[in-house]
């Protein structure tokens, strides 16, 4: 959209004003405490919205938002963020957050949570349910390790479970690692590909043991902590020990694998 | 799940990892980690190129991407003015072996003299494009063959001349008899391997990459007897003798539990690889002729099949037949190569090149020994 001209952007509002119902006047979000140039914005992208009840539900986004104590500039950054939020019943929202509520958020954590992740207002209850459940019941976390996870990687909310399932079995079993560890490295915020990836490369250089039914290993195993949270010329240069040119081609090599694996699977599946 | 198997045995490759992690972090140290890496990734090949084929795959190759290394490693050598310190290096064998570079110690550009029609393309450093299987042209006659890029290095070390002959004692499946072959300087190759169904395979290979002409009796002969008795065939007779003995195959031994030397079954059969080498390599000293050059090779990292089979055959050759040899120096040859390959630094008797992910080539072990007497 081209605003190169004052009378181009003037007719365009006035377009939009015969559209929208009369509350969502540039001037209502100015009066709610937005700033000039987020109130446009938002505007913006209101007018651009579809359906006979967007007006409302774009109220009522607003309205809950300020409820849980966000300002302006943060709520304009929320919705720039995510703006599927515009499209969510108040109902839906408030069920939502009363929700994470009684999976343990308090106050201040559920505010940073969303402010990070906004997208997990957009996440139906059930759906969260049965994250939840399965985080509980297939991986044996405790209620309060749970909430933790929510808490640090809301982003599990909307994962495929089978991926979910997989990583999980990936860091117990093949890594020796228990849960409260997980917890602790915020396991959920990477990706399957990047843990396994640093494992096979420790693993491969004989770094990285996989324990015994007793849980022993002959070497000791670095920490997931220092695996996972480090960077990745540290990962290569600290704990590794290896050059950065090792494991650019490693990566390459590993993921030709994979690839070739899948397609072995597949074909077998498809028997 | 992959880990949801609890094996009732340890399987041979899971014996070869356990047993390589104790005597290899022992004997290479720090190295160690870099090399199991890439022994336990996917490795690169070589494409040898077949000077009697007429096929335009070696075109589509270096449209790739791919490179001679063999003649990229000399253009590197001779513009450098490179003072070849290593061949004036003072004795440093803790053996009772001496050591002399080629040429003598006499200081010129290149001490090496490679035969030019060696050809053998690899994909760069750090490439892992792969190559697929060669095509034949119109006679039939297959493009290039596929092989580890280092184990052109004996051949390379073998520095075959015209009009010489040339016994290669193991040869089968026939990789390093094809590139000696390329050089068609040999006047007359005897090619032997103990086993009968890979000497048909050799012969296979021959005649899928060289012309029928070039296979006639009096050119080549294939035979199937046990090498360590050719002494008792023939004596005093090669100018070239290739030694590349069966051994631990280190990288095969990690990734295939099928015909896996460290299978429960084999352990005898394994242990007594160092004296089999060793004999073996006495043999190939006997045939050759005294002035002749014999080459010793391995695929494995090991030490004890490495340089304690040399200084173990150099002994018995001195003692039981009072023959004298002399251990070349392949120090030129190594650092001619240094940029396609890793070398293990400061081996005292020998060249090896050490596996490297980003030059994903080895393990080769090599030492060149000349008869004296
Ligand atoms: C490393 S492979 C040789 C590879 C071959 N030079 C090439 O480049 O394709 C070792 C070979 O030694 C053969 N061998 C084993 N024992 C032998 C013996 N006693 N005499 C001769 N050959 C033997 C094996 O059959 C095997 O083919």
């Amino acid at each position: 959209r081209l605003l190169c001209s004052v009378s181009d952007q003037t007719s365009s509002l006035l377009q939009r004003n015969k559209r929208n119902s009369p509350e969502l006047s540039l001037r209502s979000f100015l009066d709610m405490g937005f700033t000039e140039y987020q109130a446009e914005q938002l505007y913006d992208s209101v007018s651009r919205l579809k359906g006979g009840n967007a007006a409302k539900h774009v109220l009522s986004t607003l309205s809950v938002l300020f409820v849980l104590g966000f300002n302006p500039t943060t709520v304009h950054k929320l919705l720039d963020k995510c703006p599927e939020l515009y499209k969510v019943k108040e109902m839906q929202l408030q069920q939502r957050i009363s929700h994470l509520r009684q999976l343990g958020f308090v106050e201040g954590s559920l505010q940073r949570t969303v402010s990070h992740y906004p997208k997990i207002l957009t996440v139906p209850v059930k759906s969260v349910k049965s994250v939840v459940q399965f985080l509980r019941e297939k991986c044996l976390f405790t209620t309060q390790q749970v909430a933790e996870i929510l808490r640090d990687s809301p982003a599990v909310v909307l994962q495929d479970l089978d991926q979910l399932e997989y990583k999980f079995q990936y860091v117990y079993f093949r890594m020796g690692v228990k849960q409260a560890e997980m917890v602790k490295c915020r396991l959920f915020r990477f990706s399957l590909d990047d843990v396994r990836c640093r494992h096979t490369f420790l693993e491969r250089r004989g770094l990285y043991q996989t324990p015994d039914k007793k849980g022993q290993t002959t070497l000791i195993n670095p920490k997931l902590d220092r695996i996972l949270n480090v960077d990745e010329g540290t990962f290569i240069a600290d704990v590794v020990q290896a050059s950065p040119e090792e494991y650019d081609v490693f990566q390459k090599l590993l993921a030709r694998e994979w690839k070739e694996e899948d397609f072995e699977y597949g074909s077998i599946e498809s028997y | 799940g992959k880990w949801a198997a609890t094996q009732p045995k340890q399987p041979p490759t899971r014996m070869a990892l356990q047993h390589f992690d104790a005597t290899y972090s022992a004997q290479l140290g720090a190295l160690w980690p870099s090399i199991r890496v890439a022994l336990l990734s996917e490795r690169k090949y070589g494409a040898l190129l077949n000077h009697f084929s007429h096929n335009p795959d070696v075109e589509e190759l270096q449209g790739q991407g791919c490179k001679d290394f063999i003649s990229n490693g000399e253009a590197f050598m001779f513009p450098a003015s490179a003072d070849h310190h290593s061949e004036l290096r003072p004795e440093e064998d803790s053996s009772s072996v001496s050591t002399v570079t080629h040429g003598g110690g006499i200081r010129q550009p290149s001490p090496l003299r490679l035969s030019p029609n060696i050809r053998c393309l690899v994909f760069p450093r750090g490439d892992i494009t792969r190559f697929r299987p060669a095509r034949p042209d119109k006679f039939g006659l297959l493009s290039y063959y596929l092989l580890d890029a280092a184990s052109m290095l004996p051949c390379l070390a073998l520095d075959v001349q015209e009009s010489h002959t040339v016994l290669d004692l193991c040869a089968a499946p026939g990789g390093k008899a094809l590139a000696l072959l390329q050089t068609q300087s040999v006047r007359f190759l005897c090619a032997n391997d103990l086993s009968v169904s890979r000497t048909s395979r050799l012969k296979r290979v021959l005649h899928s990459y060289v012309p029928k002409a070039l296979l006639t009796d009096d050119k080549l002969r294939i035979t199937s007897f046990d090498g360590t008795i050719w002494g008792e065939i023939e004596r005093n007779s090669f100018d070239r003798v290739l030694v590349d003995v069966p051994c631990t195959t280190d990288r095969h031994s990690l990734m295939d539990d099928d015909n896996n030397i460290f299978s429960r079954s084999r352990v005898g059969e394994r242990r007594s690889l160092p004296q089999l080498q060793a004999q073996l390599l006495l043999a190939g000293i006997l045939a050759a002729c005294p002035g002749g050059d014999v080459l010793y090779s391995t695929c494995t990292l090991s030490a004890n099949q490495n340089q304690a089979v040399v200084q173990q055959a150099v002994q018995l050759a001195e003692e039981q037949h009072g023959i004298q040899l002399q251990v070349i120096c392949l120090r030129p040859l190594a650092q001619m190569f240094s940029n396609t390959f890793h070398f293990a630094p400061n081996l005292h008797l020998g060249e090896m090149v050490i596996p490297h992910l980003a030059a994903n080539f080895g393990p080769i072990y090599l030492c060149k020994l000349r008869r004296l007497t």
